[in-house]
């Protein structure tokens, strides 16, 4: 993924008189020209945190924008700051810490303090690159509830495993030719699953720190699609069935026998797919979040308020039920809310 | 407080007005036509005042009664509503508990279509290769036919061999013979040979 140059940017929401002309100008064309790359929901379920390719991050208050009584300004962030110094690429949330990685470090911020103003990291840990010259991004991250440990992954063609008590970097599983799309958690045989550009979904067993499975997709013919690449952009992993996306098509793999078992007939590359009760929901290239059936039949194409789509996130938080929605972000500065699956509610705005 | 009730009073005449401007009216009528038919003289006159009074009074009870009634009526009206109300409560409460069971309901079945889908998703797979007696048949048959083969090739390698003993024996027979061909023609050289010495000695 490229890289956008850092901006100092003036945050949060200041009134528009004390705004010099040239600042709106520069603020307006920041936000046309911002991508958001990242979602997370927060343990409470309340609260949406947002990454964007400036490096900031907004958090958006859910319970604020879908109660009754909201109003324009609920559907701005509450607050927003410069996490990075590149763009954050991606975030995960434990149940008590925000986790942002982008610019070859990640970074630890605590959901109880984030709200406040000024709000300072935690802590932020780099892992150990083989060259110290070029710092390579960290594309995607995991989290191992079973062992309390973060899985980072991204240009350096590595996985690296990260205990979150001791901040110490445990293994490095090798494997990758080229650099790390996406991860996925295998829960049942305690497994990762990472997909990249060198075309191949690889699966470690955790344990034995070793590659147990390779499937190299574009192998395959009936969902290889040369035109496009063998990049892998999306992964999703339902203990035996496997959907992952991006230059081939989107195929349903039967995990056991490493066969495709269905493809979907998508065009458009897809960034993000995951499982979602009887569906999987993809999104990519193309205003539209797509919902698929198993079978392979498309159920349902709603489209979103971006012109494409780079991250979905549902906030199924067992705390805030009122609060369960499926968010989409992507190419603009909006995420799209869906508190129904079949349409757009609104749109919160950075 | 002359002033308080008399808005009071004003007040509630307002509100009673809708029919009350009749019955206000008539009642006050009466009293008047009562204290005049106390003063009057005459009998007749006062007769027909008196059965005049009698009318307006029986009037007035009546829309007294009537309005006793109405109020009965409004009272049990309340009562009725207070009584829908209640069951509609029920109702709604028992709605949202169907609600709840319906949506336990439709996971549950959004679980099982997913999971039949998967079984399809396979069977399709399955259904690609062939079957598999028809597999182990081929497989037998082909193995009966390696077999046949291998037994065709044994033999053909046991005649090569008794073959090319056969021909070992003849050609070390041949070597052999040749052999003592050579001997012989060497053992006659050499006789002859010594024959020829032994002319040429004695000679001188």
């Amino acid at each position: 993924m490229e890289r956008a140059v850092p901006h100092a940017v003036p945050l949060g929401q200041v009134a528009s008189c004390s705004l010099s002309p040239q600042m709106e100008v520069f603020q307006a064309l920041q936000r046309l020209h911002m991508t958001i790359f990242s979602q997370s929901v927060s343990p409470c379920g309340k609260f949406l945190a947002a990454g964007n390719n400036y490096g900031q991050i907004a958090i958006f208050s859910l319970s604020a924008a879908l109660s009754s009584e909201a109003k324009e300004e609920s559907k701005n962030p509450v607050v927003t700051f410069q996490a990075h110094d590149g763009p954050v690429y991606s975030m995960v949330s434990t149940d008590r810490h925000l986790l942002s990685a982008g610019d070859g470090e990640v970074k630890a911020w605590l959901w109880a303090e984030i709200l406040k103003k000024g709000c300072k990291e935690l802590w932020r840990r780099q892992p150990p690159y083989r060259t110290s010259l070029e710092v390579p991004e960290i594309n995607a991250l995991l989290l191992v509830p079973k062992e309390n440990s973060l899985i980072l992954a991204g240009g350096d063609c590595q996985l690296h495993t990260m205990d979150l008590e001791t901040g110490a970097f445990t293994r490095a599983l090798r494997g990758h030719t080229d650099y790390i799309h996406c991860l996925a958690l295998r829960e049942r045989s305690p497994e990762v699953l990472s997909g990249g550009e060198d075309g191949a979904v690889r699966l470690w067993d955790l344990r034995t720190a070793k590659e147990v499975q390779t499937i190299e997709v574009y192998k395959h013919e009936e969902c290889s699609r040369p035109h496009n690449g063998r990049w892998i952009g999306c992964l999703a992993t339902d203990s035996d069935w496997m959907v992952c996306g991006g230059g081939p098509a989107l195929t349903l793999w039967h995990l056991r026998s490493s066969t495709p078992t269905t493809i979907f007939p998508m065009r458009a590359p897809q960034k993000h797919v995951t499982f979602y009760q009887d569906l999987i929901l993809s999104a990519g290239q193309g205003r539209c979040v797509n919902q698929w059936q198993l079978s392979g039949e498309l159920k349902a194409q709603v489209p979103g308020s971006s012109p494409g789509l780079l991250s979905l996130s549902l906030n199924q938080q067992p705390a805030a039920p009122e609060c369960k929605v499926l968010t989409a972000a992507g190419n603009s500065c909006r995420v799209d809310v869906f508190t129904n699956l079949g349409y757009r509610a609104f749109s919160l705005s950075f | 407080m002359g002033a308080v009730t008399d808005d009071e009073v004003i007040r509630k005449r307002l509100l009673i007005d809708g029919d009350g401007a009749g019955d206000d009216r008539r009642i006050n009528l009466l009293v008047k036509s009562f204290i005049k038919w106390c003063n009057s003289g005459s009998q007749e006159e006062g007769y027909s005042q008196y059965q005049r009074m009698l009318s307006t009074l029986s009037q007035c009870e009546f829309s007294m009664g009537k309005t006793l009634l109405v109020y009965d009526m409004n009272l049990r009206e309340m009562e009725n509503y207070e009584k829908i109300y209640k069951e509609i409560e029920c109702s709604i409460a028992g709605a949202h508990e169907k609600i709840a069971e319906c949506k336990k309901q439709i996971l549950q079945a959004k679980r099982i279509r997913k999971n039949r889908q998967e079984y399809d998703a396979l069977a399709k797979v399955i259904q690609h290769h062939p079957d598999r007696h028809e597999t182990l048949k081929e497989l037998e048959s082909l193995g009966k036919e390696l077999e046949h083969l291998s037994h065709i090739k044994e033999s053909v390698e046991d005649k090569l061999e008794l073959r090319r003993k056969q021909f070992h024996v003849l050609l070390s027979t041949i070597h052999e013979l040749q052999q003592t061909l050579e001997n012989d023609e060497k053992l006659s050289e050499v006789e002859e040979t010594q024959e020829s010495t032994m002319e040429t000695e004695p000679k001188p």
